[in-house]
């Protein structure tokens, strides 16, 4: 690689050693963060794009993108509305007060809230407050109620990742993160280039909106767990394996919950349980089936697959292995028929 | 070589430890199962998942570290935690979660219970305080609150009962997990009428009351196979983890005293008598005929310095909640004994011995602007370390106490253990790595005993050696002693502020 370093863009160098001391190497292009100043002004601080608009061609998946600096308070800019895509806006500066799913959120400079598709979302009283705001609207190819999710081809996100990310957004109901400054970056640099289109620049915005993702699950998991208290984070991880128990879980998904690699997350659940994860999942499912065999008018295939084995052959050489009975054996021993 | 297994059902986990015959444990295991709080007030285990526990931790460790070396399995002796309740119907299978020790719902059953005269005079027939944790106001609580509940239940048994009724099939309960139901007349040793009657039941609707060297007559087949067990292997139904504490610990006679440290706190003698103590303090739990455990529970021992830790603390790394704890005591040996004046009462949930006071708060007292964090941290053990100290000093009004031994999880912190030698100005005792082993190892004492390598538990209770001792600083001790005395008056005066803020709470 040639750098050629010239002395009127020094500022710049700086710039990007300060940005290096992130240290990831996902975060190599908020280095490249160059001001244009050939745009007028204008066109830097109101940006709309919405799907007709000939630069979002290339990007399907995104129905709106928005830079927008709010001077004077116009009617109804920001009515109450669901939609069917994944919004996000962030705020840059001012003050914004905003209802999603009924609930009031005060948005500061640097907060982030993001409205699921068939949330509803909009100003608290129907307009933007003044200030200024990027928000960006995503049409995703999936989104299921167990959090299954599939953002489309021009994502480079690992399937099961993508899963994980999907089960984070669902399961943490908290719609808006707080100072999240990396999210402003990311769209800051998004909204450069869509107005440079320098080449390569529909590879880094789909890039950037993978960052984005994963930007937003690391930060709602640590919003949401102390990282202090790890008993009442596993508490919370417990709940959500016993909601949805018939899920078949992986280890990386219930360590993306707790926001902790799969290798710390599994030393400390075993430090704390006396259980590798997914023997402590094993432990939930057949106490769970022991209560289901207890009552009769439950078959027991669908309890194998409510608790989530399988399959009933697997159901039953698990419970046989731990409890020395059978399934049916067992059932047949605590029902009142036997006494 | 033959070997005893020691089983503990545990407030938050299943212990399971193997000994020799002359007690080396030969290694042990633990598995966690969670406590739901479906309201503030409401502490709630699944039996079925304890159950599924227990044997998915038994099977393991036979398989890995008992079967592999051809040991053999003389005997397994439970212990348990007390005051939990769990409701069955007709076929035996559980009406819900059972209430645990923590459960505080019936507040208001146990202090009507606590202010009638039947209270009065049943704190002298079953040697009880009369709180919500007991299973006798948790019953009067399904009762009064839940009908339904209460109507289809045919039994209220312990989560013990549960599990040993599982593995065996009878419904009995040990003499010292029952005396601690608020329901056993410690003296007849049968279940006292008069404290039935609040609970609106009969005898019939609890276990059946066995000693705790009691066999059950066998293991169920299924689970001889599936541990891999001799089918002559004999159960042994067991104590409490609070009586077994005491007995691991060597506490047995006059002199002694047990501080256990773990989440909560709790101060023990033994004795061949009761405590009645005028102002209903103290409790007292039958071990066997004619041997009780008695003493007070603190509600605010480990909890509150976790607490502390966990708002204040540095987390270097996520979650190492030990890491920072042990930071947090490097903190506090930095400045001096009596931390500058500041002195805290630990009593963030409620607090039971001495002043059983549900409503009672925690409070930093003597701030001044030249305090320092390091003043906090220590304060904050000081107070914890006061509490204790205020049990110990109600039980001296009825025994001598001339040594004290401790365990649990913070007594293995030399800093702890040495303050708690200078506030008591007492030689204070722990085995080397002790950790929570002195139930299991009470549990040792008990099997071995009752398979006859002791003659009773007296004798058993001689052979703990406890190696590692501290002695108290007297110049400690006197400004401990100062403080102490603040510490006390405010924990009274306090009384109605506590009443006042917990209305705003």
């Amino acid at each position: 690689m040639i750098l050629v370093i010239l002395p009127a863009r020094l500022n710049d160098i700086q710039k990007n050693s300060e940005q290096k001391s992130f240290g990831r190497g996902s975060w190599f292009f908020f280095a490249n963060i160059v001001r244009q100043t050939s745009i007028p002004n204008d066109r830097m601080n109101q940006y709309y794009l919405r799907k007709e608009c000939k630069e979002l061609h290339a990007f399907p998946h995104i129905v709106e993108f928005a830079y927008k600096k709010i001077s004077t308070i116009q009617f109804d800019s920001l009515k109450k509305e669901t939609s069917s895509f994944l919004r996000f806006y962030y705020v840059v500066d001012g003050r914004f007060d905003w209802i999603v799913e009924d609930q009031h959120h005060i948005l500061y400079p640097g907060d982030l809230a993001v409205v699921l598709p068939g949330q509803c979302f909009g100003g608290e009283k129907g307009f933007l407050d003044i200030g200024t705001v990027s928000w960006m609207h995503l049409e995703l190819q999936q989104l299921e109620e167990n959090g299954k999710i599939i953002l489309g081809k021009w994502s480079r996100l690992a399937d099961h990742e993508t899963r994980t990310i999907g089960r984070i957004l669902l399961l943490n109901n908290c719609s808006v993160l707080s100072k999240v400054k990396e999210a402003g970056n990311v769209f800051q640099i998004m909204h450069n280039e869509f107005l440079n289109q320098e080449v390569g620049y529909m590879a880094r915005i789909n890039q950037l909106i993978d960052e984005l993702f994963i930007l937003i699950a690391r930060q709602l998991t640590r919003q949401n767990n102390s990282r202090r208290d790890f008993p009442q984070t596993f508490m919370k991880l417990e709940q959500s394996l016993r909601e949805n128990l018939s899920h078949q879980w992986t280890v990386e998904e219930m360590a993306g919950l707790v926001g902790l690699g799969t290798t710390a997350f599994s030393e400390k659940v075993k430090r704390y349980t006396g259980f590798s994860p997914l023997n402590y999942l094993i432990n939930i499912r057949i106490s769970e089936a022991i209560k289901l065999l207890k009552r009769p008018e439950v078959h027991v295939t669908d309890i194998a697959l409510d608790v989530g084995f399988y399959s009933s052959q697997h159901f039953a050489t698990t419970f046989k292995k731990l409890t020395g009975y059978t399934p049916s054996e067992f059932r047949k021993k605590n029902l009142p028929t036997t006494e | 070589m033959d070997c005893i297994i020691t089983i503990e059902i545990g407030t938050g986990a299943i212990r399971v430890a193997a000994f020799d015959l002359k007690g080396a444990m030969l290694g042990s295991s633990k598995g966690a199962y969670p406590t739901f709080h479906a309201r503030p007030d409401f502490s709630e285990q699944d039996p079925e998942q304890i159950f599924i526990t227990m044997l998915y931790i038994l099977k393991n460790f036979l398989n890995e570290k008992i079967h592999p070396k051809k040991h053999k399995v003389v005997c397994i002796c439970f212990s348990a935690a007390m005051h939990s309740v769990l409701p069955i119907d007709k076929n035996g299978v559980p009406l819900g979660n059972a209430m645990v020790w923590s459960d505080n719902r019936a507040k208001k059953e146990a202090n009507e219970l606590k202010n009638s005269k039947l209270g009065k005079s049943l704190y002298k027939v079953t040697g009880t305080p009369i709180h919500a944790m007991s299973p006798l106001n948790k019953i009067t609580w399904i009762k009064n609150n839940d009908k339904e509940r209460f109507n289809s239940a045919q039994k209220f048994i312990s989560i013990k009962t549960y599990i040993l009724q599982q593995l065996t099939g009878e419904y009995i309960v040990d003499y010292s997990i029952a005396s601690a139901t608020g329901m056993l007349n410690i003296y007849t040793l049968k279940w006292e009428n008069d404290a039935l009657k609040p609970a609106g039941i009969t005898k019939e609707k609890l276990p059946d009351l066995v000693p705790v060297f009691y066999t059950p007559k066998k293991l169920k087949k299924e689970f001889q196979t599936s541990l891999g067990l001799p089918d002559k292997v004999k159960l042994i139904v067991g104590s409490s983890d609070g009586c077994m504490a005491t007995l691991g610990a060597g506490v047995w006679g006059d002199g002694k005293a047990t501080v256990t440290l773990e989440e909560s706190g709790a101060v023990r003698v033994t004795g061949k008598a009761a405590l009645q103590d005028d102002k209903q303090r103290l409790f007292n739990y039958l071990i066997t005929e004619g041997h009780y455990v008695s003493g007070g529970p603190t509600n605010n021992a480990g909890s509150v310095f976790e607490w502390y830790a966990k708002q204040f603390g540095d987390f270097k790394n996520a979650f190492d909640l030990e890491d920072c704890m042990e930071n947090l005591i490097n903190d506090a040996a930095k400045v001096s004994v009596g931390s500058a004046g500041l002195i805290f009462l630990p009593y963030l949930q409620g607090e039971r011995a001495p002043i059983w006071n549900a409503n009672a708060k925690g409070v930093y007292f003597g701030l001044h602007i030249n305090h320092q964090q390091q003043h906090f941290v220590r304060a904050t053990i000081e107070g914890i370390l006061y509490a204790i100290y205020s049990i110990g000093k109600t039980l001296q009004e009825h025994r001598n106490i001339k040594s004290l031994s401790a365990n649990g999880t913070f007594a293995s912190y030399p800093f702890w253990t040495q303050m708690m030698a200078d506030i008591f100005n007492i030689p204070v005792h722990i085995k080397q790595g002790s950790g929570s082993d002195s139930v299991a190892f009470g549990s040792f004492l008990l099997s071995a005993t009752e398979i006859g390598i002791y003659k009773n538990l007296d004798e058993a209770a001689k052979t703990v050696k406890l190696p590692d001792s501290f002695t108290p600083n007297k110049q400690h001790h006197q400004v401990h002693m100062k403080n102490y005395a603040i510490f006390e008056r405010l924990s009274v005066k306090l009384f109605d502020e506590f009443e006042a803020i917990a209305d705003l709470q």
